[in-house]
């Protein structure tokens, strides 16, 4: 039985590419851990898409021992989480089977809204927090002004913040000693019922669901009889392991320890992130608390475009759920489109991320329509609808009102920009609440937004508006009434499901004037003029026109030309089969995208 | 006249190959050199200050050698046309006349076989026009493409409206037929100075025009002006309307529309030409030029002894070693002027195999290019019947007299009828 006073429980956290997954690597290679042929870079990120965009989707879990400065070795858990806002409940529940953290923070960057909403959420789990200025290799570190970013803006004190480099591995057992003097062991009761908290879970093809637990109270090993107490499943323990970073089974876990667990369940419903294990017999009475269910946030409609490629879509989309029960999805069919499936994300990252998995490891073409939030819509017969595709809007003489999901969003940008943030954040229909000098290079400011505004390339534009200095973070904070209105677009006089979209009704005009003017450069002259109109309900507000093809004829053709030209007009006949045929219209994919990147 | 066929062939010992159902031919001769390349050119042609001095004679030389090759399969025992073009034929001068009388001697030409030259008005003269038809030329091209200073200076021509007026004026002198191109839909050009060149080309007493709507290749000086937006990007309603401007001027004057870009007075359309759309086999020489042949001519002969020959090498292997269902062959030898020199009868960069079914499609859409269209039973044999029907639904086809053919909205979408049909 391991003794608690010799574990450490942390987590790594960090805005994006502050240098979190690589520091992770150093500590591997410092306690022998993964041995130096198997070293790759971000060991823990073991997606090809985490490792290319250098970001942490799912959490890792993997026990290192660590001979400290006092001559005793200690078992350290380091749980390695998602940095990024759309898994800002994961990360929550990572930081729960902690005691502390490292903060890193990019010595030339500085503190960045990541940066803070990890640091408020380790406060509030009320985790020691070991602050570690990163980069200092980097010519343009500037670690005393970092150091005071973390104080004046985070009330972190700093004095003793270590500086490393993840490149050159540089302070990174000064940190060790940091978590083993700093962070408090773990404390909890080996004799109560048996509490482990599943802060993740994985399937694996041959074992089904592994859950990444952290055991409170009690012991859980093999052969044992265990409960879900939220799915409120029992099951008997297959096996109990720790991972470092291959599984590797032990006996059993106790108090304090970090590790696996088999059950052989195949229904990763049934094993959530957040719940609770304990025993079958004679269990905990309470749960552990934080755990909510995990609701998806945006939704879109993803599309084979071959339709032949369905069936491989829906498969694909299984295999993924398997690994990531925030991913859900339904069936849907469009007109325009044919056959997909309506997809819920927990953000936009979760989106791409999904979606980027699907083409590359799947092989799959997709088409996605606009992202929609979920609305509330209550119907003047007093019903309340659930509206995650504007397909699904309710005429507009039906709609008593429509509520929209609401954010507090965070941004931290230097002074210079505070008037482009506020420019941009105007036109997404956000209020401004408060703004605060974080220090003399750092302004925090507060909005309120409507969610379906922050997903219309919201991070982009704050980008490149603010020459990348802009950081964002957001929470929700609950559904407000808006003015909306769900904006149909016609072609030929129909209505393409596929290219309507929920807009606020003061921006519907602009909007559907821009779209329809981009619509007209994007699709072809037809053999026939096409109007392209966009409508609220049956009121036209806004029209274009594709005129009518009038002239395409390669009006040289001799000898040579005619290979040359066969091959042209067969080039021309593949264009025309990748274009989706609406009614008797022709259109390109991009047609389907024009409404993702419309900024009026 | 030197191409009177009772002159003596020195390849004539070789009739034993002569593929029996071969049929009448057309040659075609590329002369890859022109003074300058014009803006909007993509063909393959080299200025003739990057030439070599030695490199016109040489290619004069390798054009005799790939002409004898084939004369030597029996392919070129009945020539109804040559076509030599380019590039700028014009541009070897005095040469020129040598090597069309070559290729007279070579070939075994029909008596009023038709010979075109293609020229430019800066390369021509009345005094090598008269030696060019003296030798047995009876038809010159004339690339003028504008009789407007503006238009001409946007096609980066070297030459300007009065020369271009001058020489085809002095080309027409000489007695042989003479053709003119024009170019429409440039940047620029309006309705009226269209109008205007149309009618000052009809003013030459040219028997035969060509209409081209300008087309952006890649790669092209043109294609750069329009990348960078130095020029606006050819408007197709414009060129569109200039078409049939172009169809109810010539008209007008009595040069009837043959064919999608072709306009010529009664008994002026040109032979050669209409060869390619109507399935006679032509023979290419030179880089970038293309030959087509029926593979059931040679059917009998490649199985033959004489065939079977090594001495048939290169491009001859190319309708001897053909797939099972092929019945037409075609082949484009390499845009490389010095590889043509090094191995004139050298093996073609491209070949293509088509099968019956794909041949008869081919006429078809060739076919449809011209005023008369196609017969109702060709498009039966070549299983086309349905898409022509639904081509009649849009207006895009019609039939007349047991004959397809595009209708006026037709010719101006006639991708649409060929992507349909091929």
């Amino acid at each position: 039985m391991s003794d608690p006073t010799h574990i450490r429980n942390f987590s790594i956290i960090a805005h994006i590419d502050h240098g979190k997954s690589t520091l992770a690597d150093r500590i591997l290679e410092l306690t022998h851990t993964v041995a130096d042929r198997d070293m790759v870079e971000q060991v823990l990120d073991s997606m090809d898409i985490e490792r290319e965009r250098g970001i942490t989707i799912k959490a890792q879990a993997v026990r290192v021992l660590y001979e400290a400065a006092d001559g005793e070795t200690y078992q350290l858990n380091l749980i390695d989480t998602p940095g990024h806002v759309d898994f800002t409940y994961e990360v929550s529940r990572s930081l729960q089977a902690c005691e502390g953290v490292i903060l890193v923070v990019d010595a030339a960057q500085g503190v960045e809204a990541q940066t803070v909403a990890n640091a408020m959420m380790a406060m509030n789990a009320d985790l020691e927090i070991i602050p570690l200025i990163n980069k200092i290799d980097l010519p343009a570190a500037e670690p005393e002004r970092v150091r005071h970013e973390i104080e004046e803006g985070l009330a972190i004190p700093a004095d003793e913040a270590v500086l490393a480099s993840g490149k050159t591995g540089e302070g990174v057992r000064e940190v060790l000693e940091a978590v083993i003097r700093r962070v408090p062991h773990p404390v909890g009761d080996a004799a109560a019922p048996l509490k482990a908290l599943i802060f993740d879970s994985y399937f694996d093809a041959y074992r089904g669901v592994v859950a990444l637990i952290r055991v409170i109270d009690g012991t859980v090993g093999a052969n044992m009889k265990v409960r879900m107490m939220a799915t409120d499943v029992v099951t008997d323990v297959e096996e109990v392991g720790v991972r470092r970073p291959a599984n590797t089974p032990v006996e059993e876990l106790t108090v304090g320890e970090v590790g696996y667990l088999i059950t052989g369940l195949k229904d990763p419903a049934l094993v959530k992130v957040g719940d609770t294990v304990t025993l079958a017999r004679h269990g905990a009475t309470e749960p552990l608390p934080g755990y909510r269910e995990v609701k998806p946030m945006v939704y879109t409609g993803l599309y084979p475009i071959d339709g032949d490629q369905y069936p491989d879509l829906r498969d694909a989309l299984d295999k993924l759920q398997l690994n990531d029960p925030a991913l859900v999805y339904d069936p849907e069919s469009s007109h325009a489109l044919g056959f997909g499936f309506r997809v819920g994300f927990l953000g936009l990252l979760h989106m791409e991320v999904i979606k980027e998995r699907l083409e590359r490891e799947f092989d799959l073409d997709l088409l996605a329509t606009a992202p929609s939030v979920e609305y509330h819509v209550y119907t003047t017969k007093g019903e309340k609808v659930i509206v995650h595709s504007p397909q699904d809007m309710p005429e507009p003489g039906h709609i008593e009102r429509v509520e929209e999901p609401y954010l507090k969003a965070t941004v931290l940008v230097p002074p210079d920009y505070v008037g482009q943030v506020m420019e941009l954040a105007e036109g997404r229909r956000s209020t401004f609440k408060d703004m605060q000098y974080l220090s003399a290079t750092t302004v925090e400011m507060h909005y309120e937004t409507p969610l379906s505004e922050l997903i219309m390339d919201f991070f982009d534009q704050l980008k490149s508006r603010t020459r990348g200095y802009a950081s964002l973070d957001y929470e929700y904070i609950g559904y407000r009434p808006s003015n909306l209105v769900k904006l149909d677009i016609l072609l030929a006089g129909k209505p393409v499901d596929a290219l309507s979209f929920i807009v606020h009704r003061e921006k519907a005009y602009a909007r559907g004037k821009v779209l329809t003017e981009k619509l007209r450069e994007i699709i072809p002259r037809q053999m026939f003029e096409v109007p392209i109109q966009a409508a609220i309900g049956g009121k036209i507000l806004a029209r274009e026109t594709v005129r009518a093809k009038r002239k395409d004829v390669l009006a040289k053709c001799y000898g040579g030309d005619i290979t040359r030209k066969r091959k042209l007009i067969e080039k021309q006949k593949k264009g025309k089969k990748r274009m989706k045929s609406v009614g008797n219209v022709d259109v390109p994919q991009d047609a389907f995208m024009a409404i993702l990147k419309v900024d009026e | 006249m030197m191409c009177a066929p009772a002159e003596p062939r020195p390849l004539a010992q070789h009739a034993s190959h002569h593929p029996a159902t071969l049929g009448p031919v057309s040659l075609y001769v590329h002369v890859p050199f022109c003074v300058l390349k014009c803006a909007y050119c993509d063909f393959h042609s080299q200025p003739f200050c990057d030439v070599s001095p030695e490199e016109p004679e040489h290619f004069a030389w390798a054009v005799g050698e790939a002409a004898r090759h084939w004369a030597a399969l029996g392919v070129l025992d009945d020539v109804l046309s040559l076509y030599v073009g380019g590039g700028t034929p014009t541009t070897l001068g005095d040469g020129l006349t040598g090597s069309i009388a070559d290729l007279c001697a070579i070939a075994n030409m029909r008596p009023g076989a038709e010979i075109t030259v293609e020229t430019n008005p800066d390369t021509s003269s009345p005094e090598l026009a008269a030696r060019l038809h003296a030798s047995g030329v009876t038809r010159f091209s004339v690339g003028v493409q504008s009789f407007d200073g503006a238009d001409l200076r946007v096609l980066g021509r070297c030459h300007d409206a009065q020369a271009a007026e001058r020489a085809v004026r002095e080309l027409v002198a000489t007695g042989a037929r003479v053709a003119l191109d024009l170019m429409c839909g440039v940047p620029g050009q309006s309705l009226a100075s269209w109008q205007a060149t149309l009618e000052r080309a009809v003013a030459t007493g040219a028997g035969h025009v060509s209409v081209y709507p300008l087309t952006v290749e890649e790669a092209t000086p043109l294609a750069h002006h329009v990348a960078t937006g130095a020029l606006p990007e050819p408007d197709p309603d414009a060129a569109a309307e200039m078409m049939e401007r172009a169809d109810e001027v010539l008209a007008d004057a009595g040069l009837a529309r043959y064919e999608i870009a072709s306009y010529a007075r009664e008994g002026e359309q040109c032979v050669h030409n209409l060869g390619y759309w109507t399935g006679r086999p032509y023979i290419g020489l030179g880089p970038s030029a293309s030959s087509m042949v029926p593979v059931a001519a040679f059917r009998a002969a490649a199985a033959s002894e004489s065939w079977a020959d090594p001495s048939v090498v290169g491009v001859g292997r190319v309708i001897v070693d053909v797939p099972a269902d092929a019945a037409r062959v075609r082949f484009t030898h390499a845009a490389d002027t010095v590889a043509f020199i090094r191995t004139a009868t050298g093996a073609p960069e491209e070949v293509e195999y088509l099968t019956a079914e794909e041949a008869l499609r081919e006429d078809v859409v060739l076919g449809l290019r011209l005023a008369e269209g196609v017969a109702a039973d060709l498009a039966e044999r070549a299983g086309v019947v349905d898409a022509l029907l639904r081509l009649e639904q849009q207006a895009l086809v019609e039939r007349a007299g047991g004959r397809w053919r595009l209708t006026r909205r037709g010719w101006l979408l006639g991708n649409e009828v060929f992507a349909e049909v091929w």
